[in-house]
């Protein structure tokens, strides 16, 4: 019983991992890109 | 106004809280350098620490978990562009309520208490594996005396290592223990300086390790493949008793590479301090936000992420883990292709770098620990004992000496094994980080308003916003954290420990203060009446211009106070009394309520203030300002308030003209336009020394005016020049200065004036002024040089003038 709870635990925890690296690694994409647009990007020019 | 007596229908005295703190805006350059000061130290200990825990694959989760970080730094920049004063305590609290706000913020004492000492441990570990392979290298050649060889009992000498670095990381702690104490100033300038040392070092490292795989090649490191990771016990935690006939590990693929991730997020450590620096950046606030982090992202991955890589690559495995898993990069230096003395050189630079950041890191970890208890003491969740301000500096040195008798005692108790110290830090960072993005997490959900930023990305379904990229970074922090829960037996039962003992005391100090508080809160009631405003402004004060500025701190020492309304006709001028609340760095990441700014201490002072101003039947206006730094706030309070002088106590650490240096430099850093005031420093034995602050007619000396006037007289014997005034001389004389100082003699000038400095700075004047009585003006002058202009000098020195005053 006890090994059980901790092979579904394991798999729950295996199963968040997956998920949110997969996403995170999108966040890391978009925001990346958005990022080093505002490091890199032209400054908006100032109308007086 | 708020006045004494008041003018207010009731009996009590008016006071103004100011509510945002008074801060020097930095560039994203340096918020960058301060938080890399934290994170990028990680690079000296994290590689070696995921290798013993993982095997030789470690590199691999280094670089994911920096690459992660990425995302994390993400979660920060949200938080902070909802919370200008952002941090766990605030943005848990917020979301989750008091008791998950305490707990969260005691998983971060946590990565506080232990940054310090594995910083101090590991910078001593770097420093003694220099001097013993030193030592190697001299017994090699034949350098060292057979009698110090007897002492060794015939081996090479050498110290003990973990030993002296328990010696050294003490004796770092107890310096920076007595620096807070004194009340250092932390300075941006001096963490961009260990920024642009540690690059240089970095680009050395990386070039010259690119050179060594190119001329020495290199050993592969392993893909980061369940059947590539080897555990210890220690690593496995208490999951070795789950299932000990067989590898859990291999059994579950995932698994196994999920626990090597969580032996290896301590690389990024130190991410909470984006969330510290945030307030103090310029404007526009959430792009240099957004240009800090991706900074730091991108640095930190570098130095971290490839410098573990190259590690394994350079370092061969016969010696990597077990004479440089303490200080990999030393190692790394080593191995580089190329002469051994270079190497060796190289090496020392490593060292002092690493001294330089840890070290660092160490002063980072007392200040930020000092911020957060002073922040939760000041939500009324720590005795207010602990707040009560240092006799003679006025830093909260009961904090200060709690955090490092802990910091002391864990590293005792460590012994100088960085494993252990990293193993047990793990667990604060990774809590700290899961409840943060919790926090966020809920906070979607809970306002649904507009925000500077959201993580991306986002999809709407049915109306409702389902935050995909937040809940990701969410799901593999609470996966990580809980399988550390399991793995890193050390960590769990000395962090949750931990929490639990701070967690209690906040909760008893919580409910004993409750009572305390409602008794001081009807007693300020009844004599104060306390009014909020975001900022300090002339109008909420109900004061003219003009005014004097005195501002306060120990309640014991109000002479200055005494003198300015002995001097004072307080119906012509207004006096204003201000007090500086000191904000640490962290306590000034979260918001300040009218309450945490105006404690017991502050209504002590005020009631003194307020019996003194009594005494003369002379009224007075109160205000509270919190501050990172007491001189900006007095320089940027006496701006607000359009003051023209400002009355000061004699310091304790410094004498007067230090003390007009330091509020110079403050008045300084104001943008313009701003006004001079006169700074007033009253000594206890009744001297009145008197600066002016910002530009201003100099003090003149009359020596000085001998000269001028005797060089006026020869000057007006020139054919044509019989009609010339004594400042078109000063102009001629400045105009030349200015150009000799900006290019043609700067060296000479500058030697000439320390020498004026060091003597009592009158007999040059006088020499020179003897010559020129003595010198016949020459007929034939030279022009005066057409392309001469004044390009500022450079010297960027506060204007401050001293006018001793006896009186």
């Amino acid at each position: 019983m006890g090994h059980i709870l901790v092979i579904i635990l394991a798999r729950f925890l295996e199963g968040m991992f997956v998920i949110g690296s997969i996403g995170s690694f999108v966040v890391l994409v978009l925001s990346g890109i958005e990022d080093l647009e505002t490091l890199f990007g032209k400054e908006e020019e100032q109308h007086s | 106004m708020a006045s004494f007596p008041p003018t207010s229908p009731s009996n009590r005295v008016r006071i103004v809280v100011a509510t945002s703190v008074m801060l020097t805006f930095i560039s994203y350059w340096r918020a960058a350098a301060i938080v890399l000061n934290d994170l990028a130290s990680s690079a000296f200990y994290a590689c070696g620490i995921a290798e013993q825990a993982v095997g030789k694959s470690a590199p691999w989760f280094i670089v994911g978990v920096m690459l992660f970080s990425f995302a994390v730094r993400a979660v920060y920049v949200e938080s902070c562009s909802m919370f200008v004063r952002g941090g766990v305590y605030r943005v848990v609290k917020e979301a989750l309520g008091g008791t998950l706000a305490k707990l969260s913020v005691s998983a971060l004492m946590f990565d506080y208490i232990l940054t310090g000492p594995i910083s101090g441990v590991s910078a001593g570990q770097y420093i003694v594996g220099l001097f013993n392979e030193t030592l190697v290298t001299a017994d090699t050649h034949g350098w060292i005396p057979r009698a110090v060889h007897i002492m060794f009992h015939g081996v090479t000498p050498h110290l003990n290592v973990n030993l002296t670095s328990v010696v050294f990381a003490l004796a770092v702690t107890i310096y920076y223990w007595w620096e807070n104490t004194k009340g250092i100033q932390e300075s941006s300038e001096k963490a961009l300086r260990v920024m642009q040392i540690t690059t240089v070092m970095v680009v050395i490292l990386l070039g010259w390790s690119a050179l060594t795989l190119f001329k020495s090649g290199y050993n592969p490191v392993p893909l980061p493949r369940p059947e590539n990771l080897h555990f210890t016990k220690e690593s496995l935690g208490f999951l070795r008793y789950s299932f000990p006939e067989q590898s859990l590990t291999h059994m579950f693929g995932l698994l196994g590479i999920l626990i090597a991730f969580g032996h290896s997020v301590l690389a990024m450590s130190g991410e909470e301090s984006l969330a510290q620096v945030n307030r103090e950046l310029a404007h526009p606030k959430l792009k240099n936000l957004k240009k800090a982090a991706i900074v730091i992202a991108i640095y930190s991955f570098i130095f971290t992420g490839l410098s573990a890589l190259l590690s394994v690559m350079l370092i061969p495995d016969a010696v990597r883990v077990p004479v440089y898993k303490d200080n990999l990069i030393s190692g790394l230096a080593m191995y580089m292709w190329g002469p051994l003395i270079l190497r060796l050189v190289f090496r020392a630079f490593v060292v002092v770098v690493g001294f330089l950041i840890l070290s660092g890191a160490v002063n980072t970890a007392i200040i930020g620990s000092n911020g957060v208890l002073n922040r939760v003491s000041e939500d009324g969740v720590l005795a207010d004992w602990f707040r009560f301000p240092h006799r003679k500096y006025g830093t909260s040195s009961r904090i200060i000496n709690l955090v490092v008798g802990l910091q002391i005692l864990t590293i005792l108790a460590s012994r100088g094994d960085v494993y252990v110290l990293g193993e047990a830090y793990a667990f604060g960072v990774i809590w700290s980080f899961t409840f943060n993005s919790l926090s966020m997490l809920v906070l979607r959900f809970k306002y649904k308003g507009e925000r500077g930023w959201k993580v991306p990305p986002n999809v709407t379904i049915a109306g409702t916003e389902i935050p995909i990229g937040l809940l990701s970074v969410f799901f593999v922090l609470l996966a990580t954290a809980l399988v550390n829960l399991a793995t890193k037996s050390v960590a769990t039962v000395a962090g949750v420990s931990f929490s639990v003992v701070f967690f209690i005391i906040f909760t008893v100090s919580e409910h004993a203060n409750r009572k305390k508080y409602a008794l001081a809160k009807q007693q300020m009631k009844d004599h104060f009446q306390l009014l909020q405003s975001d900022t300090v402004q002339r109008s909420t004060l109900g004061i003219r211009p003009g005014n004097v500025l005195v501002p306060v701190r120990d309640y014991n020492t109000l002479n200055h106070l005494k003198w300015v309304l002995e001097h004072t006709n307080t119906r012509d001028q207004d006096v204003v009394v201000m007090t500086a609340r000191i904000t640490q760095f962290g306590a000034a990441a979260y918001d300040l309520s009218t309450e945490q700014v105006f404690s017991d201490y502050e209504q002590t002072l005020f009631t003194r203030a307020v019996s003194v101003a009594e005494s003369f039947g002379k009224t007075i206006s109160l205000l509270v300002v919190p501050a990172k730094d007491p001189w900006s706030a007095v320089a940027q309070t006496a701006h607000n308030l359009e003051s023209s002088r400002v009355v000061a106590g004699l310091s304790s650490k410094m004498i007067s003209t230090e003390q007009a240096f330091l509020l110079g430099s403050a008045w300084e850093a104001i943008p313009e336009p701003k006004q001079q005031f006169v700074l007033q420093i009253v000594e206890p034995n009744g001297v009145v020394g008197t600066f002016r602050i910002g530009p201003h007619t100099p003090t003149m000396k009359n020596e000085d005016v001998v000269l001028l006037h005797r060089l006026w007289l020869n000057v007006t014997r020139e054919p044509g020049l019989e009609k010339i005034h004594h400042h078109d001389i000063l102009t001629e004389a400045l105009t030349r200065f200015a150009h000799d100082y900006g290019a043609r003699d700067h060296e000479n000038i500058v030697k000439e004036l320390r020498r004026h400095r060091d003597d009592d700075g009158s007999n040059p004047v006088r020499r020179i002024a003897d010559q020129i009585q003595t010198v016949q003006p020459n007929p034939t002058r030279p022009e005066r040089e057409k392309d001469g202009k004044d390009d500022g000098g450079g010297d960027k020195r506060p204007s401050v003038s001293n006018r001793p005053d006896s009186k």
